[in-house]
């Protein structure tokens, strides 16, 4: 099957590197007026997010970001067939030699970026050349009516794409080093009444990886193609290859040509025109010799650009009907300035009471119920239990802690209860309570490394620095934290717990250094909800990822707490003391000496 | 990418490192003593023939051959020792980047012309390592001499080598000439080698085309600009590389070629602020044109990406400036475009004319491209 027939039977998924938000959207357009179920563009890679919202018709979507081609999951890298490389010329010969290396059984891309080393031009000419369709360096890109719209190709703005007429199938191939006279040749078929079976926009550089001779074989090979447009300027030899095709009888079907250039006669010296290639270097080279040896080849050459538009009447039409389609409705479209999922079911009011009667609840219930809400799916009971545990033993740990005092103190200068609890809250970070997601990740990191615990303690504690999840003020070797003990134990309902083994081997070697170096509480919830979460829920290792980002882990203490902050905010309302002043002795005031003036 | 040529003197410090006993001499820099070869270094060709060369003088004589050339508008040269050898010795040499490769030229004879005397010539291509051999063998160039220059050139992302002549001595080989054009888009990947600085620059001939080119070097998109006639009657205002060049053509074709005052475009989507600066260029060459019937074109085919809307509104702002000035001139404005929010930015330019008493006509994307310069010349020859 020809890489046009693949394309036509549905191989249009593209990623997108670099960014420019206008062409991804144009594609999305067409994917929508073409009729398309779902959108052709299958994830950007973007290292600073990890979606980007388009529109989908009038609908929102969130399209995946993602850093690097090996971190395209699985689901979606079977479909990526073409890469759309929107970025700079310095950057396009890497990225295109790892798209290939990653997809091999891609179709092509389209290299947009102007300013590619003829270096890395040839050398992907050679990599790449025979057996992928690369438009480019430079261009705009690769159309094939209703199915694949691969760069800025035919505009950017939904009224260009309907006015192009080329969601429509149709039989004329429109082929140009021009970028802009591309979308002009397209619009003139349109105009003429015709549509466009595929264009290919090779770009003026002086080594396109597809090259004419490439793009006039696939559209001789095409069953849709019946004739060809081409517009070609002054300057190179690229028409003496269509000659020599013409005149070997390897392109039969009619081809309509212009070369534009007559122009440069009105000079006295030849002309550096607008495209790398578009200087006379040898009278063959010229506009009008060009033109002539095409006519004579068999080409419908015209002189005049509106007499070569006219020649558009010749061309063969389409037998397709135009979809119709509602441009103005799709047109109005609002974007949102938010995204987010549904986080509870507002619509299931839980049942509690029934017929005079209690009705019996799950276990853990609202330990579940807040997974399900943190997480977007229901949670194992295992899960739910864990982190019940959790939630119970962390609501508080005494007056004397940080973020207690803090509530205390504001809610004794007479602040109201989300003042107070919000004094509290902000305390909470590294040194108090905040550890838990920093711990996670250490243990995350540790484990995915397969590093030996004593090496990983080595490297991480360089210069002194405090590893999160270790250590206790209070706590050492031979006065167990309760607490760690009682969790432990969820280590016994576990086939596997690496992140807990990693963490006690960890504890082994620190404790070894100062018996005070023991596994806290932050960092033995951390690894036995890594473990949980990998063991009952199937978390993979980008997802735990995923949500040591979002600072989860974290949220474990932050519940609870917010329980034990209110619970002393309360008391101290109850037992209104007055305002809280601390006691001149227990200040050290530091004396500033003053300073020398002289 | 384009391809640029570089000073010799950066050129044979590249190619032969420490080795290289040349000096680079700007205007003002003293001549040392001794005997030199002294050469004229800003890419000129033809140097004998043009009297931009003279050889194994002694400083003085150097010093009144550089002072004849910076009459004429030099500032660059290279002084180096004489290297003395037999003209049949003298050998063609070149290394050009092509599709497959780096194609190499040799002729056993340096004087010969390359171009006339194919037959002459030897041709081959380097595609691997491999090559290097048989081309070694063909020529009778040394090998690692070989092997060195394709490192060079593809290390330098060098595009186009020619030594003329080239004298190889006992294995060693000395480079006469050398004239090297690097890949401007390599400029990054370049480590020890040429800079910016080292590229020779054409002389903008007007100052218009000097302010588009020091303009085109602060943005990612293209403008480019030349004044064929200063006293011109048809100015363009372009966009797009190869629709730019349909319309000029319609010019020509309708007998008005005589008429253009300037050619250039605009392309890759600029922003209102570079359209202005680019625009103001052209708009003021315009004014000072002493042609009696004067008409502007704002015309380009139908764009890909560049939005209409955002690069009429930096044209309009530097017509504003000038439009009293226009008025008085009786100059009219002619526009076909065609592109993202096309509508909107045809609405504002025409609008904008008519308000100013400047409107000559303004088409969009269902009227074909050359309209506009069909409209313009019909004004002119009323």
């Amino acid at each position: 099957m020809t890489i046009l027939e693949q394309v036509r039977n549905g191989a249009t998924g593209i990623l997108v590197a670099g960014n420019h938000a206008r062409i991804v959207q144009a594609i999305l357009d067409f994917d929508h007026l073409a009729g398309k179920e779902a959108p052709s563009v299958l994830g950007l890679i973007a290292a600073t997010r990890k979606a980007q919202k388009f529109f989908f018709g009038s609908k929102e979507i969130l399209v995946p970001c993602f850093k690097s081609f090996t971190d395209v999951p699985p689901s979606i890298s079977g479909e990526v067939k073409w890469l759309l490389n929107l970025q700079s010329g310095r950057r396009t010969y890497a990225t295109t030699s790892s798209f290939f290396e990653h997809f091999p059984n891609a179709l092509g891309a389209h290299l947009f970026a102007e300013n590619v080393p003829e270096l890395h031009a040839t050398l992907l000419v050679r990599e790449y050349g025979k057996k992928y369709v690369i438009a480019g360096p430079s261009g705009v890109g690769v159309l094939v009516s209703g199915h694949l719209k691969l760069g800025a190709i035919g505009g950017v703005d939904m009224r260009q794409i309907d006015a192009g007429k080329f969601v429509t199938p149709g039989a004329v191939a429109v082929v140009s080093t021009s970028g802009g006279m591309t979308n002009e040749l397209i619009r003139a078929v349109a105009a003429a009444g015709k549509r466009v079976s595929f264009s290919i926009s090779i770009g003026g550089d002086r080594f396109p990886v597809t090259s004419l001779g490439d793009v006039l074989a696939h559209a001789e090979a095409d069953s849709q193609t019946q004739a060809i447009v081409y517009f070609g300027e002054l300057g190179g030899s690229d028409e003496y290859e269509i000659v020599e095709l013409l005149q070997k009888g390897k392109i039969t079907k009619p081809i309509v040509c212009y070369i534009a250039g007559v122009i440069d006669e009105a000079f006295d010296e030849h002309m550096q025109f607008g495209h790398a290639k578009a200087l006379v270097a040898s009278q063959d080279q010229s506009a009008r010799s060009k033109r002539s040896a095409l006519a004579a080849a068999g080409a419908i050459a015209p002189e005049t650009f509106p007499e070569f538009l006219e020649s558009m009447e010749q061309l063969p039409a389409s037998s397709a009907h135009d979809r119709v389609v509602d441009i103005d409705s799709v047109m109005n479209r609002q974007r949102s300035i938010l995204s987010t999922r549904e986080i509870v079911d507002l619509e299931n009011v839980p049942v509690f009471v029934k017929d005079g009667q209690l009705v019996p609840q799950k276990e853990n219930g609202f330990a579940s119920a807040a997974l399900h809400a943190l997480l977007g799916s229901d949670v194992k009971p295992i899960t739910a239990a864990f982190v019940s545990n959790i939630f119970e033993l962390l609501i508080d740990h005494g007056g004397h802690v940080s973020g207690a005092v803090n509530t205390m103190v504001t809610a004794r200068a007479g602040k109201d209860m989300v003042s107070s609890l919000a004094a509290g809250l902000l305390t909470i970070g590294p040194r108090f309570g905040g550890a838990v997601n920093e711990a996670a990740r250490t243990w995350h990191t540790g484990v995915i490394s397969g590093a030996e615990a004593a090496a990983f303690v080595e490297a991480r504690t360089q210069g002194g620095q405090l590893l999160a999840g270790i250590g206790h003020r209070k706590y050492r070797v031979g006065i167990p934290d309760p607490r760690v003990e009682a969790l432990s134990e969820f280590a016994t309902l576990l086939k596997k717990h690496p992140h807990y083994d990693f963490a006690r081997a960890v504890e082994n070697i620190t404790t070894g250094k100062n018996g005070n170096l023991i596994l806290n509480v932050d960092g033995v919830m951390a690894a036995l909800l890594l473990d949980v979460l990998a063991e009952e829920e199937g978390y993979s290792a980008s997802e735990l990822d995923e949500l040591l980002e979002a600072e989860f882990f974290n949220a474990l203490f932050i519940i609870p707490r917010s329980v034990g902050f209110i619970a002393h905010f309360i008391e101290q309302k109850r037992n209104d003391e007055g305002l809280f002043r601390l006691p001149d002795e227990l200040l050290f005031e530091k004396k500033i000496e003053p300073k020398d003036t002289k | 990418m384009a391809r640029v040529k570089i000073s010799e003197y950066r050129a044979k410090r590249i190619i032969l490192g420490d080795t290289y006993a040349g000096i680079q001499i700007r205007s003002g820099d003293s001549v040392p003593s001794g005997s030199w070869v002294a050469k004229v270094d800003q890419g000129v060709k033809k140097r004998f023939k043009q009297g931009l060369l003279v050889i194994d003088k002694p400083k003085v004589a150097i010093e009144a051959a550089i002072r004849e050339w910076e009459k004429k508008g030099f500032s660059q040269f290279l002084l180096e020792p004489l290297f003395p050898h037999d003209a049949s010795e003298e050998q063609y040499f070149s290394l050009e980047r092509v599709r497959d490769g780096i194609r190499i030229l040799h002729a056993r004879d340096g004087g010969v012309d390359i171009e006339a005397h194919p037959e002459q010539v030897y041709t081959g291509t380097y595609a691997t390592d491999a090559d290097i051999a048989h081309i070694a063998k063909d020529t009778a160039l040394p090998e690692e001499f070989l092997r060195q220059m394709v490192a060079t050139f593809e290390k330098q992302f060098f595009a186009f080598v020619e030594i003329n002549p080239l004298v190889v001595k006992d294995d060693a080989a000395h480079l006469l000439d050398a004239a090297v054009l690097v890949d401007s888009a390599g400029a990054f990947f370049v480590r020890n080698g040429w800079t910016d600085d080292d590229i020779i620059k054409a002389p903008s001939k007007h100052a218009a085309e000097a302010a588009v080119e020091s303009l085109s070097q602060t943005t990612a998109a293209s403008l480019k600009l030349s004044v064929i006639d200063p006293n011109g009657s048809l100015f363009f205002l372009l966009s797009g590389g190869g629709g730019s060049i349909v319309i000029a053509d319609e010019a020509q074709l309708e007998g008005a070629g005589d008429l253009i005052a300037n050619y250039g475009e605009y392309s890759g989507g600029p922003t209102t602020e570079e359209t202005y600066l680019y625009a103001k260029e052209i708009v003021q060459l315009m004014l000072a044109s002493k042609a009696q019937r004067k008409a502007l074109v704002i015309a380009g085919g139908v764009a890909n990406f560049t939005d209409v809307k955002i690069t009429f509104r930096g044209i309009i702002d530097a017509l504003k400036v000038a439009s009293p000035a226009m008025r008085e001139q009786g100059v009219k404005v002619f526009v076909r475009r065609g592109g993202p929010n096309e509508e909107a930015g045809l609405d504002l330019m025409r609008e904008f004319l008519g308000a100013e008493g400047l409107l000559g006509s303004v088409h969009g994307s269902d009227t074909v491209i050359t309209k506009a310069v069909e409209d313009a010349i019909a004004f002119i020859r009323s």
